[in-house]
This record gives structure tokens, sequence and C-alpha cells, in this order.
């Protein structure tokens, strides 16, 4: 590994890091979109540092942009509070305006200044090592580096001065305005955050991979825990573990790099999406097949209660009368077997005292319909769920 | 048009998230092609758009993350994914790869006369079956629960019209690109409601505002150098937002500030009104005349009130001394029994 792939890995997982911290917030604060917009508005705000300073990297590029994301967020509130249109269509009003006046100016004015829409978008990390910074000539590194290193120093600091009231603010507004933190001046530091760590990641990465580091660590690791912090943590693993592996397949493929780890972020999605152990698609199906088929074996027990004579307690009969298929009955039948619910005697079906018991509890709960009951009730009667 | 829809149904930035969703389409379409041929190219668009729709439903739907999560993972991922093959295509040696990436930023005046015939087509059909389901996109619009009960399929009326939105999208990036999509859905439509309560008046405003900021937005961007399309048109259909927040009659804010103000106008007026009574009502006559100095403690008073009164007839004024008439009595009197009225 040469020294310049050290330098772009490190960058990119600081960037991930950094993005990782304000997206968890905004993902919770269900803001999400915020950071799209933002990453789009910003560029008037940097196509005017740019005319005033002639130079790419200056600090004064940086805040105004930070400046043209804040004044995002305050047009779509004021929109948004004039109750003219919803919020998400005051987003989609405001930073595709914005958005346009940043191309425009870039077209009448800068047509021949190495400023192009493409690499404010898309932004290219492999370039980044190549901008040094020199101090009195000494090199200590590149240039992004330094920016976003600062960036995520501040983010870390704020966040462990203020993680009470982040939190407090996050989850109940309420709660938090009357304990004496103003929510505005939280929401505002907030998007500050947001904004600058776009800015600031933007040039090296570009604008589309910051929203994607933002949103998509943050919502895999909501998917995995409730836990504010372990939610932070796992998420800025997953901004780490796909910019890392994003690199490598980039390489591999030779291609964009911000584009390959936004494709590792997806993969790594999609995974814990299909596969999270409480959350996840395929456990959520499991579940429901399990409650269709708990909920068939009740009523099947409730059948049974109710008729005691032969005819209707019959295999064969219960298929037509309960109005089942043969494959789900016969599921149910063998799950009530097996939790010692039923006997069969001849293929005549009938009630062991278990059953009895459990098919009264379940009478019980149905009338008083207290939801907890049943699960708790359930855990008592079955040896086997369905 | 379908943007009504869109902005109805609280689903705005859905279209920021297809247009970008679609960019992987592209690619991929092109990838398996190889040639650059606009028709399959969309179509690709098309599946990848319908594709991020399903998702972000999906996501929504299972998992416990919210709409406006979904919309930002499945948008900033697709186009992720998209600009990684862009960047994989361009190394690859084939000729036709340049150009594929207008689709990002969209270039009017590129467009051949087939595609203009292409999206005339569509939007043709798109407005016939507009027609044909009015009535079921309308009250699926509205009460959602009612359709059902009335044994609609409110789930295919709801691809329908998802298909529909993506279908115009995939078309428009084309013309205004990626990101200026979403606009172009939102904008008419969120100027075309802020004057009507109608759907169909709205449905057809939005129409006629994203037909006319297309035209001025093509004309300005013709008439000036260096100014690409797509950006003026935006910009156009967001003046004519504006335009319409503040100006429209019912819900503009024009018109909501000056109607604020005449409200607080009338109160102070009545105020003023009802100080008086309470002044005059200890005396038996009540055009006894009064000092104006008395009502100098009061807030609701200023000369313009106090002339507003005399023009109204309520109050004849002497020098500086002023008197209630039996018109502005009796009134004053009402407007007493009214507020305890609407205090009960």
């Amino acid at each position: 590994m040469s020294n310049a792939q050290i330098e772009i890995q490190l960058i990119a997982s600081l960037v991930a890091i950094a993005c990782a911290i304000p997206g968890t917030f905004l993902v919770l604060r269900k803001m999400a979109m915020i950071s799209d917009a933002i990453s789009h508005s910003i560029l008037p705000g940097i196509v005017l540092g740019f005319f005033i300073t002639h130079d790419l990297n200056s600090p004064l590029l940086i805040f105004l942009a930070a400046l043209t994301g804040i004044l995002t967020v305050v047009l779509v509130e004021y929109i948004q509070k004039t109750g003219l249109v919803k919020e998400d269509t005051a987003i989609g009003l405001v930073f595709p305006a914005l958005f346009s006046i940043g191309v425009i100016m870039i077209a009448k004015n800068a047509n021949d200044v190495h400023l192009d829409v493409d690499a404010v978008l898309l932004g290219e990390l492999a370039f980044a090592p190549f901008d040094r910074l020199l101090i009195s000539g000494v090199d200590v590194g590149p240039k992004s580096l330094w920016i976003i290193g600062s960036i995520l120093v501040i983010t870390v600091g704020l966040l462990f001065a203020f993680f009470k009231e982040l939190k407090v603010s996050t989850f109940d507004a309420g709660l938090a305005a009357s304990l004496g933190f103003s929510p505005a001046v939280i929401h505002y530091g907030l998007m500050t955050v947001s904004s600058v760590t776009t800015v600031g990641a933007f040039d090296a990465v570009g604008a589309i991979l910051v929203v994607a580091l933002m949103i998509a660590p943050a919502a895999t690791a909501y998917l995995l825990t409730n836990e504010l912090k372990r939610m932070l943590i796992y998420a800025i693993c997953f901004g780490v573990c796909s910019a890392i592996s994003g690199y490598w397949l980039a390489h591999w493929l030779d291609a964009s790099i911000s584009g390959s780890i936004t494709t590792m972020l997806g993969l790594l999605f999609l995974a814990v999406y299909l596969f999270a152990p409480n959350k996840g698609v395929i456990a959520v199906m499991y579940r429901e097949k399990q409650q269709r088929t708990e909920v068939s074996l009740l009523t099947f027990l409730l059948h049974l209660k109710n008729h005691t004579e032969e005819r209707e307690r019959h295999v064969n009969h219960l298929n037509e009368h309960i109005n089942w298929q043969k494959v789900r009955s016969k599921t149910v039948l063998e799950l009530a077997l097996k939790n010692n619910m039923i006997q069969l005697e001849k293929n005549i079906v009938s009630l062991t005292e278990k059953g009895e018991d459990f098919t009264s509890q379940a009478i019980d709960y149905i009338i008083t319909n207290e939801d907890a009951q049943i699960e708790d009730m359930k855990d008592d009667f079955f040896l086997f769920r369905g | 048009m379908l943007g009504s829809f869109a902005v109805l149904r609280k689903q705005s930035l859905l279209g920021d998230a297809i247009s970008h969703a679609a960019l992987p389409g592209i690619a991929i379409a092109f990838l398996l092609t190889g040639a650059k041929d606009s028709n399959t190219l969309l179509l690709g668009a098309l599946v990848s758009g319908l594709l991020g729709t399903f998702w972000i439903r999906g996501i929504i739907k299972k998992t416990h993350l919210k709409s406006d999560t979904a919309l930002g993972l499945i948008l900033s991922l697709f186009f992720g994914f998209g600009m990684l093959l862009l960047t994989f295509i361009q190394k690859q040696p084939n000729a036709n790869q340049a150009g594929l990436d207008k689709y990002l930023f969209g270039q009017a005046a590129t467009l051949l006369e087939s595609d203009v015939w292409m999206m005339a087509i569509v939007t043709g059909i798109c407005l016939f079956v507009l027609l044909l389901f009015w009535k079921e996109f309308k009250i699926l619009l509205f009460d959602a629960d009612y359709t059902k009960t009335l044994g609609f399929n409110t789930k295919i009326i709801d691809i329908l019209i998802t298909s529909f939105i993506v279908l115009a999208i995939v078309l428009g990036l084309q013309t205004v690109g990626v990101v200026l999509m979403s606009a172009m859905l939102l904008a008419p439509a969120a100027a075309a409601r802020q004057w009507t309560n109608s759907l169909s008046i709205m449905v057809f405003l939005a129409a006629l505002f994203g037909a006319f900021s297309g035209v001025f937005g093509t004309a300005i961007s013709a008439s000036q150098n260096n100014l690409s399309t797509g950006p003026v048109i935006v910009i156009v259909a967001s003046v004519f937002v504006l335009f319409s927040f503040v100006f429209s009659p019912s819900r503009g804010l024009l018109f909501k500030q000056i109607r604020f103000i005449k409200n607080r106008r009338d109160l102070q007026l009545h105020k003023t009104l009802a100080f008086m009574y309470n002044i005059v009502e200890s005396h038996e006559n009540i055009s006894h005349p009064h000092a104006i100095k008395i009502l100098n403690n009061f807030q609701g008073y200023t000369k313009g009130t106090l002339q507003k009164l005399v023009s109204k007839n309520y109050v004849v004024l002497q020098g500086n001394m002023w008197s209630l008439t039996e018109d502005g009595f009796k009134t004053a009197a009402n407007l007493y029994s009214q507020q305890t009225d609407n205090n009960e």
C-alpha cells in the first residue's frame, strides 16, 4: 500500500466518521432530506466564495457555503411556517432553486475557470492526496485531511459537550424546552454542524456521497439498535468499514471512489435490511408468519371447544369447516399436537386438559383485549412456536 | 401535472429520489446494450426508478425507518451506484459512451425530434389514463380508507399513479436533468395549489404553469449565451411559486397580512367603542360630551380610530370633546352582548 493510498483511506474514514455523527441525529429527527437539500444548495455559496477569493481552498468558501446551507434550512422552515405547503414540498422547492442559481452563476461568469458542476457534485477522492498543505515549506499532509480532521474534532467536541442536550431535544423536544434548553439553538446548531460537515466533505468526496454517508450508516445502525450511544458507534463503524472496502472496490474496478463507497454502503444496508435480527425484513416476515399460524391455532382450538359432536371434530371436516387449505390445517394440527393441546383418536380431534386451559384463558384475553397478555400466555403454554 | 398528486400525497421528494434512482438504470441499460439509443436508456431508467420507489415503500412499511430517511437513503445509494457504473463505463473501450452524463444535468437543446414525439405520446397516454381513472385517483388521494371500503383495489391504483410519476420524471430527465427534476415536478403544483382548492383546476393550472415556465425558461436561456436551459426553467418556475405564495387571493401571504392588519384595526375600533360605551353608560344622556383626554390612557385609542368612528357616524366631535351618537351607542351595546355571547 502506497502512501497516497493510505491517505485516501484515512480521508475517507474521517469523512465517514464526521458525517455519521450529525447523520444519526438527522435520521432520528426525521430530517434526513435536509442533508440532501443542504448538499445541493451550498453550490451558490461556493460559487460566490470563489468569485471573491478566486481560490477553491480558502476558508471563506467553506464559511459562505455553510451560510447558504443554513439559509436553506431557514428558508425551508419559513415556507413551512406559512402553512402554504408541507415540509417536504418546501425542501423540494428551495434547494433546486438555489442550485439553479449556482449553476447559472457558474455558467455566466466562471466558464473559463476550474469550477465544474461535476466536480462539486461528485468530488474526486483520488486526487485529494495531491493537494498538499504546506506549513512553512514542510509537507504536513493533504489539505482535505486537515480540513475534515478539524471539522471532525469540532464535531466530536460539540457532541461530547452537548450530548445530553442533543439527546433530550431529539427524543422529547417539549421536555427539552421545559428543562430550559432552547430547541431552536440546538436545532440550528445541528444544522450548522451538518452544513459545515457537508461543505468540508464535499470537495473530498462530493455532495452525493456526503448525503449517503450521513444517512446510510445511521439508518443501518437504527435497524440494529434502539440505543443512541450504540447507534452512534455502529454508524461510525459502518461508515468506516464501507469507506475502506469501497476504496478497494474502486481500486479493483478502476472506477469512482465515491461511487463505490456509496455502493458498499448500499450493500451493507441491504444486508442489514434483510437480515437484521429484530427489524430486518426476513425477521419481520418470519414473525408475521408465526403469528398467523398461532392465530389459526387459537381459532382451531376455540372451534374444538365449541363443538362436542364427533362430526364437527373429524380431521377432514375441519378442512372444510374452518375453510383452510390442506397445508395450513396440517401445520396447525401438528403445532397443536406438538404442544400437547389436542389428542387424536381415529382422526377425531379432542382437546387435552392443557388445551382446555389455554383456550379458556384465550377467551378471557379476547374479552379483556389486553395486548401484553397474549405473549406471556403463549410463553406459558407453547413448547414450540409456530 | 402529475406533480399535483405528488404534492397532495405528501410525496413531494419522491420525485427527487426517483430522478436520482434512475441513474443506475441508464448506466446498466447502456452496459447491456452498448448503444446510446434513448428509448432503451429510458426503459432502464424507468425500471430502476420503479425499483427505487418500491424499495422506499418496502423500507417504510417493513421497518421503523421514516419516509425521509428511506428517501434520502435510496436516493444517495442509487445515485452513488450509478456514478460507480458511469465511471466504470468511462474506462471501457467504447466510443459511444460520451454524452451519458448529459442525463445528469439535461440538455433541452440536444433533444431530437423523435424524443419530442415520444414525450408527446407519453404525455398523451398520461392524460388519457388520468381522465380515465380520475374518480379513483381523486378518492384515493383524499380518503384512502374510504376507497378501500368502496371496493377499489387501492394497491393497483397506487401503483398506477406511482408508475406514471416515475414515467414523467424519467422523460423529464433528458430536459432538465437529475437535480432539477424534482423542482419541475413540484413547483408548478405548489404554485397551482395556492390558487385553488379544487383538484381538477389545480391539475389544469399546474400544467399551465409548467408549460409557461418551460416556454419562458427556454426563451430566456436562448436569448443569452452560456445559460443552460434546465436551471433557467427551474428559476422561472420558482418565481411562479414565489408569486403565487405572495399574491394568491385566499392563501397568499400578502392578502393574509392585509386581512391580519384589517382584523387588528377592527378589533382596536371595537375596543375604543366599548371603552366609550363604558364611560357613557354612567351618564343618563348618551350624547353627553366627554373630553378626548380621558381616552388617552386607553390602548386601543388613536386619532385614526377616532376619525374612523366619526366617519362611521358613531361619534360626534366638538372641539376637544366627543360624544357618542345614538347609532354608536346601539352598536356598542350590541358589541358588548355579542362578546359575552362568544365568551360563553
